[in-house]
């Protein structure tokens, strides 16, 4: 793991813990309603203020915490043009399982590339530092994962057009010996 | 499976299990090929006779190239006046089998290749011209060949689906095989990339004979004020090259001085060789596509673990099943 | 170039898949829904195949919280070793390979054999390249719709197939039915009987959807009935009574007959009735098994089941008949009017005409007992027809074949660029093939 990663995660990790600091709050604007606050943005006095934890120009994560509500983007590296297809790909997996991951939200919003809504409903079900650690892990293994897969391609490719290119040389000595 | 087969694989077991003396039946069978190339199988007004159509889309270009000769060859007696609605037919009459199961399987393996044979003649043209030009070619050094001889054959462009071709062009070096590709998706686009970086690279790297790959986005020298070759310069179409993919000795084909030595392909190789580039393009794509459901695959995983981590931010909440001192069971609520 | 391409018909069923091209008679390849793949057959090893065990790395952060999932870079190519169909079959009795079923109960359970099953189908049998074909799969009734999304996702995002349009099979199975000559109005209402080799189910449909509530299915289908076949060849200890020998007398002599018990006393007065089959072993060696009772009898545990099983012993008309009787009051007299056969174990001679006279009969019973009960009011009576057409072994498939021609098929199919647009939720919604208004 690179130098930088570490304090990256380790800053992540702290800011999430202490956002996550959620109670139950009904909506002000309309009655009998319970949003989170961060999506339906009606009352800026429970908002408070996003914060951006930035690795590089590439990787950084944005909190935006509220009162009843924190919604956590993150932008994950994408070096090149296959990198960034493999986010998409992925991301776009992920997003289409939302139903199961409870806290994914369908859409990232913009400028990242996933985005999670946790509302004090899923931290009065969910044991807080186990979601963080949910999300730190995400982190670790996204990057870990696209780079595998991009290797993956790579491999594969090479792979592929060996074995194209390889009959017909195979041919070719034989041919060679014949002559 | 790694490599794409070369015949048509419903045609080869329907013909095999028609031949091997089965009672005949009524067969009426549209089946498709790679690139939109249409087979029909059908019997006539006896069952016993089989019609074997094919139709392709660049079958008039074909032609130009010599394919009527080509197919005559594999399938002389058997030839008859195209079905309509298709380019070329042949039929084979149950009753007039060859005698020996070698021969049948070989009648059927030549059926099942009719798609390679009719796209084969074109390639078999620049082969001749080939061995033409570098005849003529050995009479002179490489300064003072006629321009004739140092350009090479005229290029022959097969226009095989709507938005891509075939170019094969001989000279006195080598034969060049230029596939334009065009990708209608970004992240094929993308894939294709990836894996076209790597036929270019593989002679660089592994295979020390393989053959010389190119690729390039706009078209490259050869096609130069050939008809139809667009240059969008949009970069949405690529040329890949296949050069010197026939002779060893080409290698250095770049240098000032052309390997001289008469070495002449066996048949059997040219043959081989012709199937397998013919393949290249379905090949390509299969591959991408191969890929993409492995990284699916890896996509699969990676999501259920990460489930799998969410899962354990739930507290236990399983009900507990209990047991009363009289063994009956209660459910203690969360 | 789409333009002319045949569509591309894929049955994918729980014993056997169907592929071939729309306008076709037949499907082009039938061939067991197995895939072979390198390493263990299912169920062993929790991680399954295509995960290497590689030491786990304690993550970062997590104070190694137990092992977790790691995939390490491959540079293999397990991934494209692998067979389908028969070849799998045949892979599998050697050595280093596991066959896998993805298919179970008519639902596809394992996606990554399922997608890699779709590829080699495409690319090694049909070939034809994705992009260029229309594709109409099938699916069985009440599959969920996130597995429709599934199929889609792959269809469009792994093939980038030009368009896809999802049947229920049941659906098909009537389509299909519209060769035969008793079918005069091209409704898609009506019930079907489908009966494979694992399970027999009995679908109401009306007006092209499923009645999903009313679906009931039957544990009795053509494996019983090659089984019920051996175990009477054991009864009388014939000299050969292996499962092969069943089937093939079970496709070749068996039919329905009207009664049992006259049918047993023609066979006393007939001794032609009994019949002959040779069985020859590989090696020349010829055995004569003698083909009696059980031609009629091997049907029979449709309409008496007791004759098989002890725990299933509703005789198949009159789980059709409660089919229908669960289903709307409005659409049942369509239901009753349209029963439609599809499947191999529904092929037996007679089995259609059998049906009917046995639901007929339910239905005029019951219809004299509430003529009688509400005093002397006269019932107009109620059409029970069975369709058997000729297209009925792999109907569904027929069914796509013939709507996967007809000129408006491409309309009703979704295609790449609305995919990309709305996403994969797209494909719970089709517009009805070959419904009102179509062909």
């Amino acid at each position: 793991m690179s130098q930088s990663l570490r304090p990256y995660l380790q800053a992540v990790r702290s800011s999430l813990t202490a956002a996550l600091c959620l109670s139950n709050f009904a909506s002000q604007t309309a009655e009998r309603h319970n949003v989170p606050e961060i999506e339906a943005r009606t009352s800026p006095e429970v908002l408070l203020n996003p914060l951006t934890i930035a690795r590089n120009e590439n990787e950084r994560v944005l909190i935006e915490p509220s009162i009843n509500s924190i919604r956590v983007s993150i932008k994950i590296k994408q070096a090149d043009e296959i990198e960034q297809i493999l986010v998409h790909k992925f991301t776009r997996f992920l997003t289409q399982r939302a139903e199961s991951f409870f806290i994914l939200r369908r859409k990232p919003i913009k400028g990242y590339d996933i985005s999670f809504l946790i509302t004090n409903f899923h931290t009065e079900e969910m044991l807080k530092h186990k979601l963080v650690d949910f999300i730190i892990q995400f982190m670790e293994e996204v990057d870990k994962e696209i780079s595998e897969m991009k290797l993956f391609l790579n491999a594969r490719a090479r792979f592929v057009a060996e074995s194209f290119l390889t009959p017909v040389c195979i041919a070719s000595t034989l041919a060679e010996s014949v002559c | 499976m790694l490599l794409l087969d070369y015949q048509n694989v419903l045609i080869q077991s329907v013909l095999t299990e028609r031949f091997s003396g089965a009672p005949p039946v009524h067969i009426d069978q549209t089946v498709s090929d790679f690139d939109g190339v249409i087979f029909h199988i059908s019997t006539l007004e006896s069952k016993t006779k089989i019609m074997v159509s094919i139709q392709i889309r660049c079958f008039q270009d074909l032609v130009r190239y010599g394919a009527e000769q080509v197919l005559s060859r594999e399938y002389g007696p058997y030839v008859v006046p195209p079905e309509p609605g298709y380019d070329f037919s042949i039929v084979v009459d149950l009753e007039n089998l060859p005698a020996e199961k070698e021969a049948r399987e070989e009648l059927v393996n030549k059926i099942a290749l009719m798609k390679r044979n009719v796209m084969a003649a074109p390639f078999e043209q620049a082969y001749q011209e080939h061995y033409q030009l570098r005849e003529e070619a050995s009479k002179f050094t490489s300064e003072e060949a006629p321009q004739g001889v140092r350009e090479g054959g005229e290029v022959k462009a097969i226009h095989y689906r709507e938005e891509e071709a075939i170019y094969v062009k001989a000279s006195h070096d080598r034969v060049t095989v230029i596939f334009s590709t065009v990708f209608r998706e970004e992240t094929d686009r993308v894939y294709g990339k990836v894996f076209i970086q790597e036929f270019v690279d593989a002679r660089r790297r592994a295979i020390q004979n393989a053959p010389q790959v190119l690729f390039r986005n706009d078209p490259p020298l050869e096609l130069q004020g050939v008809p139809g070759v667009r240059n969008t310069g949009t970069g949405e179409i690529g040329y890949v090259t296949f050069g010197g993919w026939i002779f060893l000795e080409k290698q250095n084909a770049e240098a000032d001085q052309p390997v001289l030595f008469p070495r002449h392909l066996t048949p059997q190789r040219m043959a081989d060789v012709i199937s397998h580039i013919q393949t290249f393009r379905d090949y390509f794509h299969y591959h991408i596509k191969a890929s993409k459901a492995y990284i699916h695959t890896r996509m699969r995983r990676r999501t259920a673990d990460f489930l799998q981590v969410l899962r354990r931010a739930r507290p236990d909440s399983e009900e507990k099943e209990r047991k009363t001192a009289s063994g009956r069971t209660f459910k203690v609520g969360v | 170039m789409a333009n002319q391409t045949p569509a591309v018909v894929m049955d994918n069923g729980t014993g056997f898949s169907k592929l071939g091209f729309a306008g076709n008679d037949s499907p082009s390849f039938v061939f067991p829904t197995a895939i072979a793949t390198k390493g263990p057959a299912s169920g062993a090893a929790g991680s399954g195949s295509g995960r290497p065990a590689v030491a786990n790395k304690p993550s970062f952060l997590t104070g190694g919280a137990g092992p977790q999932g790691h995939l390490s870079m491959k540079r293999g190519t397990e991934d494209l070793d692998f067979f389908i169909g028969d070849e799998a079959i045949a892979a599998s009795s050697g050595p280093g390979y596991g066959l896998h079923y993805p298919i179970r109960h008519g639902q596809i359970e394992n996606w990554d054999h399922m997608e890699r099953f779709w590829s080699n189908s495409i690319f090694k049998y049909l070939r034809v390249e994705p992009e260029d074909h229309f594709f109409l799969l099938t699916e069985p009734p009440l599959n969920p719709p996130e597995n429709r999304e599934n199929t889609a996702e792959i269809f469009f995002e792994s093939f980038n197939c030009a368009g896809l349009y999802i049947a229920v099979q049941a659906v098909l199975a009537l389509a299909a039915s519209w060769t035969s000559s008793k079918v005069q109005d091209r409704s898609l209402t009506g019930t079907v009987i489908d009966s494979g080799d694992g399970v027999t189910h009995v679908i109401p449909v009306a007006e092209g959807y499923v009645i999903g509530s009313s679906i009931k299915s039957i544990p009795i289908a053509g494996r019983d009935i090659t089984y019920f076949v051996q175990s009477l060849l054991r009864d009388r200890g014939e000299p050969d009574s292996s499962l092969k020998t069943a089937q093939e007398i079970k496709e070749e002599y068996c039919y329905v007959c009207p009664d049992i018990v006259k049918e047993f006393s023609k066979y006393d007065r007939d001794r032609s009735k009994f019949l002959k089959h040779v069985v020859s072993h590989p090696g020349g060696r010829q055995v004569t098994v003698d083909v009696g009772y059980e031609r009629f009898l091997a049907p029979e545990i449709f309409f008496n089941p007791e004759i098989y099983s002890s725990d299933f012993l509703t005789p198949l008309p009159v789980v059709v008949d409660g089919v229908i009787q669960s289903s709307p009051i409005d659409v049942r007299r369509g239901l009753y009017k349209n029963i439609v056969l599809s499947g191999g174990s529904t092929l037996y001679k007679d089995f259609g005409r059998r049906l009917q006279r046995d639901i007929k009969h339910l239905v005029d019973d019951r219809i004299r007992a509430s003529e009688l009960r509400s005093g002397g009011a006269k019932s107009g009576g109620l059409e029970v027809q069975v369709i058997t057409h000729k297209r009925q072994r792999h109907g569904p498939w027929f069914g796509g074949s013939l709507l996967g021609q007809t000129p408006e098929f491409r309309s009703y199919c979704h295609t790449k660029a609305e995919y990309q647009e709305y996403g994969p939720g797209i494909v719970r919604r089709f517009a009805l093939l070959g419904g009102p208004g179509g062909s």
